[in-house]
């Protein structure tokens, strides 16, 4: 698919990605090779944009960076590069160091991999990942370095743990809750006799990151996001992969356990065990709100505007869980690979509304007005219209203008959520799902 | 200070050109530089701080985004950041946040809209102009923006995409003006460098020649009456220049007291509507609130049309407030106006402080942020009995020096740094203040550390006029009156630096610094 403009792209870029990424890792350090701006710029990008989630140990104003300037583009930056890495070992605790380039150096040529590897046999590691901003989104940036991690530095591991996983997929920032998500799927998998290695999770130590080679499998979250991730680990370390959607509420939950419990060969009885625990927790907290769900009729009509990580497991929350209506789809990127979109099309004939919700990849911000507009008969002033009412969208923070036109309430998940304040929490699982639901009830109800 | 000294041998007018001087060479600005206000001083009058720079450096700030933090608030603006996804993506934090500042200013609160050429590998090899055609024509289609802003950034700047030759091409098939504004960040060192970007694209794009009204002209009763009511409107018409950090409450408070004093008063251009941006060059003056953000603006007007400017300080506590006021009633010839205000508002504002000074009095603090605000903001709380123990302005100019002297300590610490907590923080940790006034981004950290913060500026609070004191010293005081949470993060939450930085002497990471002071003589 050839790359066209976007409007208001929900994303930074390959460099923002992976300065969030490698911010969110313990202890470890970004070293951004590249003009003045970026570091701060595009760690701001996530550090508000993304619940206020904040610089992370070392990421926004603190983040070391060469800031080149116009000498050094003229000249090349590789000393510059050098002298940097050089202070920032001296200044910065940190137990992992990482070089990540932007457009600038590299489209001048600077070897910054050259530069990197003459810091092998520091006391701690420098690593290096190539993150043009020109190589796409944030997305792209969490693959670079996550595959770097793989390659150059998780250690070769023959004899492999039947009961541990990697998580893979998680974008921090571009992943509002990926901190919440990812500590869920942890009770989750412990709970099954599993151990997660989650990079970003509770707990985790640059010491650990290093012993991921273990793992059985890598599971990946996205369709798309981590499979370069995955790759890596696949060819640097033999771990294959299963992707997985992420796991939100009752339906989801079940249906990722019972995926995954086969070839993790987790057993039947544990697997139906805690299932039926979970559920039972789950319903008895969920069926508190069926009065006021009752008696003020909340069910919707469900657009849902977000992520390809997020769209189909949201959609199916809401249809499946919370019964609602689940009518328009739209995904705000696309698959390079258009057998990718086929395939993601697919996951929707799993769900047992009788109505299939519409799926549209659009991703300009502008154009979901439209996108809803265009999924329902326009009102031609008759005197009985069946209007697409009453309806809620689940979204970004940007699309409060297209809640106020089409008349729904709006609660903000997907990449960017700057009206709400987001620390640990998290909708993966049965637990997640408890939370989301009393995210959007606590919607439904705000005005009373 | 009069305003002839602070823009004394500068020049404006670079229309025929499609982007100013960079501030690195048209200020000669530092951003590099540790010692006290008297070392600064002198370094400042031997010129070689500016060749200043660093061993280990941390995010200095992009031009592209101070001079998209000027033109994005434009009433139906698009503004189109020419470049990869990256570049500017940092508006999605803020474009909540602009929105609700038009609603606070009164003006249509729409959402701010923003397009990404999107540039990637294909086009940093074969050029990325036609994407940038498409993004100005559906800018055009969808949205039939009054203005069309487009932003350049490092890849086009790098591989020599033609911007202002398509703007030419296509200015006669759209009906929104399309402003380039040249802002590639590896251009400067300097970030305000983005300003004079910004402006030199509204110069020569947006603002018109003013209308010249000669009475001998012929033309009907009417129309000479017309005429004539303009003349007499622009006589004692003030802009007043706005910037991105000023709240509604602060052009509120400023307006206020320039009415009393006769005038009329514009507020632009930041969240202006491009017609009134045109006719700015029809007022009597133009009127800055901080020199750093302005010069070139208004350089340019005078140069260009004759409108006297007043370039002094930012009306932020008494003295300067009192200060910005005086230069401007010199300029109207309302001095005896002025000082009648002057007296009154500075008797009602010392009353109302006195509660406040007892709280403060005796505390110390360390002010950080853009160069003219942190001087004046320090300077109004030693005022109050507070003592000053540093600054950190982000660069240090022509226009600050003056400023200097306003702290009564000659010896108090300066660290001259865009961003660069690191060195701060070295000095926080031994100076200790007990309150830190802080630039967005840098409070955290410096609470972390275990000091207690308040923001140096704020969208929605007023800080400016003699209300924005009164606002300002309410803050610090309560601020003051619970600090637990300091307290408490900075006994569970570490910096990420090396105990052997904390001992170190943050001079040795300058180079360049031949006047210089260490750290330790400066800090005892």
């Amino acid at each position: 698919m050839e790359n066209n403009f976007i409007e208001r792209a929900k994303s930074s870029c390959a460099l923002g990605g992976a300065i969030a990424t490698i911010s969110s890792l313990p202890r470890c350090i970004p070293i951004v090779h590249a003009s003045g701006g970026c570091a701060q710029t595009l760690s701001a990008t996530y550090n508000l944009g993304s619940g206020y989630k904040g610089p992370g140990y070392c990421s926004g104003t603190m983040t070391p960076t060469t800031s080149v300037a116009e000498n050094n583009i003229v000249f090349g930056g590789e000393e510059r590069l050098e002298e940097q890495i050089e202070a920032t070992l001296r200044v910065m605790d940190g137990d992992l160091y990482f070089v990540v380039t932007g457009c600038q150096v590299e489209i001048i040529g600077d070897n910054a991999a050259n530069v990197a590897n003459q810091f092998k046999g520091q006391k701690a590691p420098v690593l290096y990942a190539s993150t043009p901003g020109f190589i796409g989104d944030g997305f792209k940036g969490y693959e670079a370095v996550i595959s770097s991690l793989a390659s150059d530095f998780i250690e070769p591991v023959a004899k492999k743990d039947k009961a541990t996983v990697n998580l893979l997929g998680f974008t921090p920032g571009q992943d509002v809750f990926y901190k919440g998500n990812i500590a869920n799927l942890v009770y989750l998998l412990n709970k099954l006799g599993l151990k997660a290695n989650t990079f970003f999770g509770d707990g985790e130590t640059v010491e650990k990151i290093k012993g991921y080679g273990q793992a059985a499998y890598n599971l990946v979250f996205s369709p798309l996001h981590g499979q370069q991730a995955a790759a890596a680990f696949e060819e640097s370390h033999s771990i294959p992969s299963l992707t997985v959607d992420l796991p939100i509420g009752d339906t989801g939950t079940e249906a990722f356990l019972r995926q995954i419990a086969e070839p993790l060969r987790v057993p039947k009885a544990r697997l139906e065990a805690v299932i039926a625990e979970e559920r039972a927790y789950y319903y008895s907290y969920f069926q508190r709100f069926l009065e006021i769900y009752g008696d003020l009729d909340y069910q919707r009509y469900a657009v849902v505007y977000s992520d390809i990580n997020y769209a189909f497991p949201l959609i199916r929350f809401l249809s499946e869980d919370l019964g609602w209506i689940p009518h328009l789809v739209a995904v705000n990127e696309e698959p390079d690979d258009p057998e990718d979109s086929a395939q993601y099309a697919q996951k929707f004939k799993t769900l047992t509304a009788s109505v299939e919700p519409k799926l549209v990849f659009e991703a300009n911000t502008g154009q979901l007005l439209r996108r809803i507009k265009e999924s329902w008969p326009y009102n031609h002033n008759e005197k009985y219209y069946n209007q697409l009412s009453p309806l809620f969208i689940i979204g970004s923070s940007l699309e409060g203008t297209v809640a106020q036109k089409t008349g729904a309430m709006l609660l903000p998940v997907s990449y960017p959520v700057t009206n709400r304040a987001v620390l640990s929490r998290g909708y993966t699982g049965y637990r997640g799902g408890l939370t989301l639901a009393e995210d959007i009830f606590s919607v439904l109800v705000s005005n009373r | 200070m009069s305003e002839k000294s602070l823009t004394e041998g500068l020049i404006y007018n670079y229309s025929s050109a499609t982007e100013p001087p960079t501030r690195d060479v048209r200020i000669e600005p530092t951003n590099a530089y540790l010692g006290s206000c008297r070392s600064l001083k002198r370094a400042m009058g031997e010129g070689c701080a500016k060749f200043n720079s660093r061993y280990f450096s941390q995010g200095v700030g992009c031009q592209l985004i101070l001079a998209l933090g000027i033109v994005r608030t434009f009433q139906n603006v698009v503004t189109i950041i020419h470049g990869p996804l990256g570049c500017a993506s940092n508006n999605i934090g803020l474009a909540g946040f602009n929105k609700t500042a038009r609603a606070l200013k009164g003006k249509p609160a729409n959402d701010v809209v923003w397009i990404h050429t999107n540039l990637d590998e294909a086009d940093v090899i074969n050029g990325g102009v036609d994407k940038l055609r498409a993004a100005i024509l559906y800018a055009e289609k969808e949205y039939r923006p009054d203005v069309i802003v487009i932003g350049n950034s490092c890849v086009p700047g790098i591989i020599g995409d033609d911007v202002d030759s398509l703007v030419d091409d296509l200015s006669p098939q759209v009906s929104a003006k399309l402003v380039p504004v040249h802002c590639e960040g590896f251009r400067s060192r300097f970030v305000a460098s983005g300003y004079d970007a910004a402006y030199h694209g509204l110069l020569k794009k947006l603002v018109d020649p003013p209308v010249r009204i000669d009475s001998a002209l012929s033309g009907t009763v009417d129309e000479s009456e017309r005429l004539e009511r303009i003349r007499r409107e622009n006589a004692r018409t003030v802009n007043l220049l706005n910037v991105g950090s000023t709240s509604y409450g602060d052009e509120v408070e400023l307006s206020r007291i320039l009415t009393s004093m006769g005038l009329k008063v514009n507020v632009l251009p930041l969240y202006g509507h491009i017609d009134e941006i045109a006719r700015m060059g029809e007022a009597a003056l133009n009127v800055s609130i901080c020199a750093t953000h302005d010069d070139y603006l208004i350089g340019h007007l005078k140069e260009r049309f004759g409108t006297p400017y007043v370039i002094d300080t930012l009306p932020i506590g008494i003295k300067n407030t009192n200060q910005w006021l005086r230069a401007i009633g010199r300029a109207m010839n309302l001095v005896e106006e002025t000082e009648r205000i002057v007296e009154m508002e500075t008797a009602q504002l010392l009353e109302a402080l006195e509660p406040f000074k007892k709280a403060l009095a005796g505390k110390s603090l360390w002010v950080g942020g853009g160069e003219t605000r942190i001087f004046t903001t320090a300077e109004f709380f030693q005022s109050l009995g507070m003592k000053v123990l540093g600054l950190k302005p982000h660069n240090f100019d022509r226009f600050a020096v003056p400023m200097l002297d306003d702290i009564d300590d000659p010896e108090t610490s300066v660290a001259v740094a865009a961003g660069q907590p690191a060195e701060e923080i070295v000095y926080l940790k031994r100076l200790k203040p007990d309150l830190y006034v802080g630039h967005g981004g840098a409070n955290g950290w410096v609470v972390r550390l275990g000091i207690p913060t308040i923001p140096l500026y704020g969208q929605s609070q007023n800080y400016m006029g003699y209300s924005g004191a009164y606002e300002l010293a309410r803050k610090a005081a309560r601020a003051l009156l619970n600090t637990n949470l300091s307290k408490k993060v900075a006994a569970n939450v570490t910096l990420p630096f090396k105990q052997q930085w904390y001992e170190s002497d943050p001079l040795l990471n300058i180079k360049e610094t031949p006047t210089g002071e260490s750290l330790r003589s400066s800090v005892q």
